[in-house]
């Protein structure tokens, strides 16, 4: 299990730290979840499909194109053999089958390409090859090149079943179509023929399929077979040729704007308004007359062919119609592209070089959504604790054992009741807490993820908090005088009561997801241009709910509302609803407005973070207890978290009614 | 410690997964089945059940038949919505609501106790707080809630808010806050422990939802 063999511009940090830890003897259960995946994958045997299909600039196939002294092909394949996937085949056209032969050579027979004459051929193939097997099934782009890291990140975590590899943002959607996504789990997808309304992540070519969907995934792929075969149903090539005359429209521009930025570049084009979003009538409806410059045209077709060929992004729609759960690995900083020429492969190649993979991997180690004093007074340090633990081969479990036992060394000092004892608690508490924060740190940079770890570091978490509680309490009689008992029961009620919110309130958020309406595959539009509700996703944030935090980062699942606002668009059905009573509808209007003004909040930094400290999370809390423990006696102590957690209840409740009453 | 019949129970799906929260004991249940779906969303009933218990500690807490027809009243109120899915746009209220009737009810009886009885209603509480936590954290990471069986085990709300009740009448809350805790602490934790040995063991296919770490 040695580290990319293909990957010559990751650090050697990188290289030591990864194998270092792939080799840990002691490692007992993260390991076996890890490991037993891998036995299970070669059992079973996963397959990959690499699609070698989207042309490239010469006329050849873009996955022949050179990559240091090789082929970008060969490339991938290599990383796929180091993945530990045994069984690959090479989807390409029947003239370039020869083309392909020399980046198989010598990978073993389980290897091979296949020629394929149509898209619709591709996916039948692709049904096929997963009634075949038993393990999963990967789908990717022969012309990929990303870091082995993030190909792991998907395809080697029991973390997910069926997924996608996924940046946030836009990547110019003929490479890589927009995908929307709420909590993780992508709701709606884009292919050549389907439109996603308000996207905010994007599909970077590579879906993998478990087990458990493999049905749905067959059944996908042979749907989309006799779809794709022509003539196609009605409004795919309407909605191709929308996509076609959006690109043919910002090329001009750029033609037209003096210095103009190149269209080709990894940076999103537009964010503010993606080119993706199912603009309804008013997008197609006006065609208009756009000259172009030769090489621009050159350009546009070269786009739609590659675009046409992309069997992994109609798959995608397919599954997801199908209401399948995909779940999205992000890509984090590491490195992704599809070079579709030689140039722009030299360039590639050119700009991995420089990059360091281990600064990327640890940096996004650390959780995106944590609180204001774990992102400023722990993480900046707690990773480099990470990087030093996975070095020394310790495991997340271990760490996060350790940290549970500083928490009760923490207890017992608080217990004695004397100020030195306090002030010694309350250094071990941040020492505690510090350990907490290296625990996922870890995971995360090690990829060592495990259901017990998981549940018994949350146990711990919360073991950790009402044993200094306790503690607390006890120093408060012996050392002070004070009877505080009721106030540390008070204390674990309310922490209790405001997670048990938290977890009920994500429940059905994730019910109302999956509730929420999908229009069959044969249609184009995916139904959320049709509900212009308030109840958006958001644009830039990472989707999700931060415990506390639920109000500052939940974004609303988006059921068949019926809206003042809808209006039809031509190729979609949805189903109908009565008009809500007027009373409702004023209820509604006003939540909506709130929650409006709560999201202006969000888009400034300090305001933000003003909310994220309001709801109280677990970094503020030991570090308020840790703080008024040094300062004052245990029964302020108490009476501080009390008030802070009482506010902070009330805060998410009201939040959290307002969104209920927006529906 | 398990028949295998009881031992797994799969959630059919998030509204079920909020009826686990819950933990309703045999009583509320019992309620429940009686009297059939009630046109009142959960989260009113489960705001009315803590009324009178909140009249009462406002107007005289050392009225102990008073406090008595509240409890009844707490488990009666709040049995009417167990055993069924709720649907309405406060359901995510509703285990919270149960908690924070639950918890302050001991915490009430053992202050009303005296001060001594109140460490021991941290342990009770914390015994408790185990296990509803345990229950999110398990359906999470295994897929699976706690057998029925442990829920019945432990009395739910229900149960716990009457024996303390009685308890409160024979003057043995501390004592008995004490036992409980010992005994649930045990049963709880042994029978969690028990489920991860039993899960790592048969290697299921990962289920996961990839949920975000939500705990904070």
């Amino acid at each position: 299990m040695a580290s990319g063999s293909s990957e010559t511009a990751a650090g050697p940090a990188a290289v030591s730290a990864r194998s270092g830890t792939d080799r840990l003897p002691g490692a007992a259960e993260e390991e076996s979840s890890a490991r037993s995946l891998g036995e299970r994958s070669h059992a079973a045997g996963p397959t990959a499909l690499v699609l070698s299909t989207a042309p490239a600039e010469d006329g050849g196939p873009a996955a022949a194109l050179p990559w240091e002294g090789t082929t970008v092909l060969r490339r991938l394949l290599l990383q796929l053999e180091d993945l530990e996937i045994a069984r690959v085949r090479v989807i390409t056209r029947p003239q370039w089958e020869r083309l392909l032969e020399p980046s198989v050579a010598g990978l073993g027979p389980a290897v091979r390409v296949h020629a394929s004459s149509s898209v619709s051929e591709d996916l039948r193939t692709v049904a096929e090859a997963a009634r075949a097997g038993a393990g999963p099934v990967v789908l990717v782009h022969g012309e990929l090149v990303t870091h082995r890291e993030a190909l792991a990140g998907l395809l080697v975590t029991p973390r997910i079943v069926t997924g996608i590899l996924a940046r946030h943002g836009g990547v110019p959607p003929y490479m890589a179509p927009r995908t929307r996504s709420t909590r993780g789990r992508v709701m709606s997808a884009s292919s050549p023929y389907h439109a996603t309304g308000r996207p905010n992540t994007s599909l970077l070519g590579v879906l993998r399929v478990g087990e458990r969907d493999r049905a749905e995934l067959i059944e996908t792929a042979e749907r989309l077979a006799s779809l794709t075969e022509p003539p196609l149903p009605p409004g795919w090539e309407e909605e191709l040729e929308r996509k076609v005359s959006r690109w043919r429209m910002s090329l001009a521009e750029v033609a037209a704007s003096p210095g103009g930025l190149d269209a080709e570049q990894e940076a999103d084009p537009a964010p503010a308004q993606p080119a993706e979003v199912g603009q309804g009538p008013e997008a197609g409806d006006d065609p208009v007359p756009v000259v172009l410059s030769e090489e621009d045209e050159a350009e546009v077709a070269l786009r739609a062919a590659i675009l046409r060929e992309d069997v992994v992004s109609m798959l995608l729609v397919g599954l997801v119609r199908a209401d399948v759960h995909v779940a999205n690995s992000f890509l984090r900083a590491l490195f992704w592209s599809r070079p579709l020429s030689r140039a722009k492969a030299r360039d590639t190649a050119e700009h991995f070089k420089g990059y360091d993979e281990d600064r990327v991997l640890l940096d996004s180690a650390v959780k995106g959504n944590d609180g204001f004093f774990t992102t400023f007074f722990v993480s900046p340090y707690s990773r480099y604790i990470a990087r030093w633990a996975a070095r020394r081969g310790l495991t997340p479990n271990q760490v996060t054992t350790v940290s549970m036992a500083i928490g009760v060394l923490a207890a017992a000092a608080f217990a004695t009741g004397s100020r030195p004892g306090l002030v010694a608690g309350a250094v071990l508490l941040q020492v505690a807490f510090t350990t907490d924060c290296v625990y996922g740190q870890l995971a995360r940079y090690t990829r060592t993820f495990s259901k017990l770890g998981a549940w018994l570091d949350s146990i711990f978490d919360r073991s950790k908090e009402y044993v200094v509680y306790a503690g607390l309490a006890i120093g408060a009689s012996r050392g002070f005088g004070e009877d505080v008992w009721v106030l540390a029961v008070a204390a674990m009620t309310l922490q209790t009561a405001r997670h048990m919110a938290d977890f009920s309130f994500g429940t059905t958020q994730h019910e109302a997801i999956a509730a929420e309406w999908r229009p069959p595959v044969d249609q184009p539009g995916d139904g959320i241009a049709l509900k212009r509700s308030a109840t958006s996703v958001l644009p830039t944030s990472p989707p999700g709910v931060d415990g506390d935090g639920g109000p500052v980062a939940v974004s609303a699942p988006t059921g068949p509302s019926p809206s003042p606002l809808q209006y039809a668009e031509p190729a979609t059905d949805v189903p109908a609803e009565p008009a809500p009573p007027f009373a409702r509808r004023i209820v509604a209007g006003t939540a909506r407005r709130a929650i409006a003004v709560s999201r202006a909040l969000d888009r400034r930094g300090w305001t933000r973070w003003l909310k994220k400290i309001l709801v109280f999370p677990i970094g503020e809390r030991f570090a308020v207890i840790s703080l008024a423990a040094v300062l004052t006696t245990p029964r302020t102590t108490f009476i501080i978290v009390l008030a802070w957690g009482a506010v902070a209840m009330l805060y998410t409740f009201t939040a959290r009614s307002i969104r209920s009453l927006s529906r | 410690m398990t028949t295998t019949a009881a031992r797994s129970r799969a959630t059919s799906g998030p509204l079920s997964r909020l009826g686990d929260y819950r933990d309703d004991g045999p009583l509320a249940r019992m309620v429940g089945r009686a009297s059939g779906a009630v046109p009142i969303p959960a989260a009113a009933l489960t705001l009315l059940s803590a009324l009178p218990l909140i009249a009462v500690l406002a107007i005289d807490a050392d009225d102990l038949p008073a406090l008595g027809v509240a409890v009844a009243w707490a488990v009666i109120a709040g049995g009417l919505a167990s055993g069924r899915p709720d649907s309405g746009r406060f359901a995510w209220a509703v285990p919270t609501l149960v908690r924070l009737v639950e918890y302050g009810t001991l915490l009430v009886f053992a202050v009303l106790a005296g001060p001594q009885a109140v460490p021991f209603c941290f342990a009770l509480v914390a015994a408790l707080a185990f296990h509803h936590y345990d229950v999110v954290y398990r359906l999470r990471h295994q897929g699976v809630a706690p057998p029925v069986w442990l829920a019945r085990a432990g009395g739910g709300w229900d149960g716990r808010m009457v024996i303390g009740y009685l308890l409160l009448l024979t003057g043995a809350v501390g004592a008995g806050f004490l036992v409980a805790a010992i005994v649930l602490a045990a049963l709880y934790v042994s029978e969690s422990t028990v489920s991860w040995l039993r899960f790592s063991q048969p290697r299921r296919p990962a289920q996961y939802d990839d949920e975000e770490d939500e705990d904070d």
